[in-house]
């Protein structure tokens, strides 16, 4: 644009002669130049008020001057939808994890309490546990001493005494065999444990295989000694 | 009014980092608000119907029961 008027100027004498060759009074009368401006003083501007927020009614108002309270406003209707949106993706996300978690009545059945004063030495008792059997033993001296001097390297599935019976007066074990999922018996076999007789594993009286097809020892649920002689599995 | 929201503007919103804060800390106390509001509407509906409204009355009864059976 401005070189265009720059260019202009330099043709103004050429425009200088065009517009005196033409007869026109009015033409005439305007001082020879090549710029040319008409006051448009009868547009109005028009009336923005109800566009404009109140701080700026008038037209004059410095930005900065009302800078505060307008961009409050932006801000707080920001800050309002960021809360309410936290509240919502927080709202949605509790749900959706709370309903994958175990419901009341599975989680009233999750745990077992027993009483292992009546529980005699030298015994296996057999519980319901999560649709499981659960044997508990009660293990005299002898089968401690017995299952403590057993050689582990020897073992096809090796654990320690120790390892696997956290009060070596008591085991506590899920009664299902590791080969196919019988339930052995307890009190039989050739090592004095648990005997399966589906396929005849022979399990000691640490729950550990120790003739037979099963691979591995019998699994150990997790469980507490509370106090008042209660054991708590689950 | 006017110098309450500019002093908002000027010490919260004006820093990202203080906006955020806002706006978490805010979610947490709208979260009580709306959970104690709503929970409030709809035991107002339900008035009567909750297991916590009805339940002295049944604990009353299998005290009852209880001693029938003793």
């Amino acid at each position: 644009m401005l070189s265009y008027i720059g260019r202009s100027c330099q043709l103004a004498p050429a425009l200088k002669g065009s517009t005196q060759a033409v007869a026109n009074g009015l033409k005439n009368v305007i001082p020879a130049s090549s710029q040319v401006r008409y006051a448009h003083t009868d547009v109005q501007v028009p009336d923005f008020g109800a566009y404009r927020r109140n701080d700026v009614q008038d037209p004059r108002a410095k930005s900065g001057d009302t800078a505060a309270s307008r961009l409050a406003f932006t801000y707080m209707m920001v800050g309002g939808g960021t809360v309410s949106g936290i509240y919502a993706a927080k709202s949605i996300v509790t749900e959706f994890v709370s309903s994958m978690s175990a419901s009341a009545d599975v989680l009233a059945l999750a745990k077992i309490e027993i009483k292992t004063d009546e529980i005699p030495e030298g015994k296996s008792v057999t519980f319901k546990w999560r649709g499981k059997p659960l044997f508990i033993r009660h293990r005299t001296e002898e089968e401690i001493a017995k299952e403590g001097a057993v050689d582990v390297g020897s073992l096809r599935d090796p654990q320690a005494d120790a390892e696997r019976c956290e009060n070596p007066k008591w085991l506590v074990v899920i009664g299902v065999c590791t080969h196919l999922g019988c339930v052995p018996i307890a009190d039989a076999g050739d090592y004095g444990g648990y005997y399966c007789p589906c396929h005849g594993s022979h399990y000691d009286t640490a729950g550990r295989i120790r003739k037979g097809p099963a691979p591995l020892n019998l699994e150990i649920p997790p469980y507490v000694f509370a106090e008042d002689g209660l054991l708590i599995v689950g | 009014m006017a110098g309450v929201i500019g002093k908002l503007y000027q010490n919260v919103f004006r820093r990202t980092s203080s906006f955020v804060l806002a706006a978490i800390f805010g979610a947490f106390m709208f979260e009580r608000g709306f959970d104690m509001v709503s929970d409030g509407v709809f035991e107002n509906i339900n008035q009567g119907k909750l297991w916590k409204h009805i339940k002295h009355s049944y604990g009353q009864q299998e005290e009852g029961g209880d001693e029938e059976e003793e």
